[in-house]
């Protein structure tokens, strides 16, 4: 048994607000997303948070820990519910991969049989107000429930690829820095994107694209859907000229420079789950990029 | 082939400087501390010094726990950076690219697929817990877990902050620095695999223990309700660790060393004292390494194994029971059967 989507749920800032609270925003896609799943939550085993760029650089508990209290599933121990369930959580930072790397995760736990559902949840803001240089990022999150599948639909492949060689083209990270307001000093979030980033992603991700189809034993042309990372800017729109699958290479509609980092797969699958083109579509490629560089991809067949 | 997976190889890397305890209270303007070594049992612990970092230990460590190995690092299919604290080039937070990707680097593990984890104290075992799980469907054989790090910085917030014993960052004096790793192998001996059991998060607890960074100073801060988050440690984790046992068909007696998470010596005692009301019986030893190193976060029962390790007390075949309290409030059960890597570390036993 395999583990297949059940449902995809996002969030943006209401009333074009940017900053946000990347916990508040990540529990608004959970319950979205538990809403339209329509499972018992006390079901959920396994919560995993992949969200990068967290509210005030939050570092104990996980997020993860957070978001189960927020969304209340099996809040305490089995004896004060009645029940003999329980969910255990954290997060799991890898970059633009997050997301595919804890759906791997959940996926393994599923078709074990050690849990029924599984919850991915993401999402990113930027850290403290107006304090960061470079962070173009969206403030956005997403939610992905996951269950076993009764047939041979669902996940079936999943495969990672490294780029070591990369890990300085895109670093972010904090500086303290002592030209703060009266004197003040302020930790202050730099994100460092060599220029060469985004073209360098495109080569990786083909490389990984073409090696992956053929461990899969399929070819480009047996792929209906494509579901990318957003992320670097016109990463997805290079890619999409390069391998040449225009319409079915999934891309969200650009707004400035901002681009959606690692709920950007989510966006996508979301985009294509509301006008049922994922449901019809019989072979799915999850392709995700992220610094290091990493090149995760999955294989999902209706 | 459902496959087990054991621990293969341990190494530490505990940074060279020391912060005793009396010199720590000396750090206060205004003494409102009494009795604090007697209390925790910490009389020192170790900090990192310029060039060290959370990066650096984890490193070291890496390569540590490989000189111990049969492994090679090119021989590494996964590595699990677990820390808390992702300071590299100082009190820098780094967010990305993943502190297990630049290890990797590092290392020389060129294959390795990399990640990294955040679950407070309970980090290097929530990576056994994901490493058990790739290693059991067969994706894997080898993981490396790892974690640095460099939390003594919370101390500094602390001190400035701290004016009675009743104050919500005591917690953050007790802590150390240290870097941990450990490889995570394939086996076919059922007998020796991990048994994993209880990981389960009681997030009604999750506000008990809150650390972030700082605003405007470099480094972070942790704000700790210590009674309230041990009372529910203690009393929560009984059947968790009553259900492990079962699991693996021991009861706590058969159990000859029990490491919990190092936080205090005095919680660690009253601790053992209501399982031994509970279950009417004890396990042979309970470990507690926290006079030199303090509270090493992640790092604590990979620290204590290793000590151990090398201070040649484990014998082959021994029940150990490694178990985790953390912020959020995460409960978690590793039982294994100590295997052949204490002759490695110069057992004779």
């Amino acid at each position: 048994m395999g583990a297949q989507i059940k449902m995809v749920s996002v969030a943006q800032p209401r009333f074009g607000f940017h900053h946000v609270n990347s916990i508040r925003l990540s529990t608004r896609a959970a319950i979205q997303c538990l809403d339209g799943a329509r499972i018992d939550p006390c079901d959920i085993g396994l919560l995993v948070n992949t969200g990068i760029y967290r509210y005030k650089n939050t570092g104990e508990p996980a997020i993860a820990a957070l978001i189960q209290e927020a969304i209340g599933v099996n809040r305490t121990c089995a004896e004060d519910t009645g029940n003999h369930k329980n969910t255990f959580s954290f997060d799991l930072n890898n970059g633009g991969c997050g997301l595919l790397t804890a759906i791997e995760i959940v996926h393994g736990l599923i078709s074990s049989g050690e849990i029924a559902y599984g919850m991915v949840v993401t999402g990113d803001s930027e850290p403290f107000y107006h304090l960061s240089k470079e962070f173009t990022f969206k403030s956005a999150a997403a939610a992905i429930i996951l269950a076993g599948s009764k047939n041979s639909n669902g996940f079936s492949l999943f495969r990672t690829y490294t780029y070591p060689e990369y890990s300085d083209e895109f670093v972010s990270t904090t500086f303290y820095s002592n030209e703060g307001w009266h004197g003040k000093g302020r930790n202050i979030l730099n994100v460092l994107q060599k220029e060469s980033y985004p073209d360098i992603c495109v080569d990786c991700a083909e490389k990984s694209l073409f090696g992956f189809l053929d461990e899969s034993g399929m070819k480009l042309d047996d792929i209906d859907l494509i579901v990318p990372s957003q992320s670097p800017l016109g990463f997805t729109d290079k890619l999409k000229k390069r391998v040449g699958m225009n319409g079915n290479f999934i891309e969200i509609e650009k707004t400035g420079n901002m681009v959606f980092h690692t709920a950007g797969p989510a966006f996508a699958l979301k985009k294509v789950w509301d006008d049922n083109r994922f449901r019809s579509s019989k072979n799915i490629i999850f392709l995700t990029i992220g610094s290091g560089i990493n090149v995760s991809l999955a294989l999902y067949q209706n | 082939m459902d496959w087990k997976c054991q621990i293969e190889s341990i190494g530490v890397k505990i940074p060279g400087k020391r912060l005793t305890t009396s010199e720590l209270m000396g750090k206060f303007k205004i003494p409102c501390i009494k009795k604090f070594g007697l209390l925790t049992g910490i009389s020192e612990r170790k900090i990192c010094s310029t060039g060290e970092d959370s990066f650096s230990l984890a490193t070291e460590a890496a390569k540590n726990c490989l000189s111990h190995s049969k492994y090679r690092a090119d021989e590494l299919d996964m590595i699990i950076n677990c820390s808390i604290t992702k300071y590299k080039d100082g009190l820098s937070h780094l967010y990305e690219p993943s502190f297990s990707a630049l290890i990797r680097k590092n290392i020389g593990a060129s294959k390795a697929i990399t990640f990294d984890i955040s679950n407070a104290c309970a980090g290097m075992l929530t990576g056994v817990y994901i490493a058990e799980k790739f290693i059991r469907q067969g994706i894997i054989k080898t993981c490396m877990i790892v974690s640095g790090e460099y939390i003594s910085n919370l101390c500094d917030h602390a001190i400035n902050n701290i004016t009675t014993s009743f104050s919500s960052e005591i917690s953050s004096l007790t802590l150390g620095d240290c870097g941990a790793a450990a490889i995570i192998e394939r086996t076919a001996d059922e007998k020796k695999g991990l048994i994993i059991s209880g990981f389960t998060t009681l997030s009604k607890y999750s506000d008990l223990c809150t650390g972030r960074q700082n605003r405007n100073t470099p480094g972070g801060k942790m704000k700790t309700k210590a009674k309230k988050i041990h009372q529910a440690a203690i009393s929560e984790s009984a059947p968790i660790v009553q259900e492990a046992l079962k699991k693996c068909r021991l009861s706590l007696n058969d159990i000859k060393w029990l490491i919990p998470h190092q936080t205090s010596r005095s919680s660690i005692i009253s601790g053992a004292n209501h399982y031994l009301n509970c279950f009417g019986e004890k396990p042979g030893q309970i470990v507690i390494t926290l006079k030199e190193t303090g509270n090493t976060a992640s790092t604590t029962h990979f620290l204590a194994l290793y000590r151990y390790l090398n201070e040649r007390r484990f014998s082959e075949d021994d029940n150990v029971m490694l178990l985790c309290f953390a912020s959020g409030l995460i409960i978690g059960v590793v039982i294994f059967k100590m295997n052949e890597m204490v002759y490695r570390y110069g057992s004779t036993n």
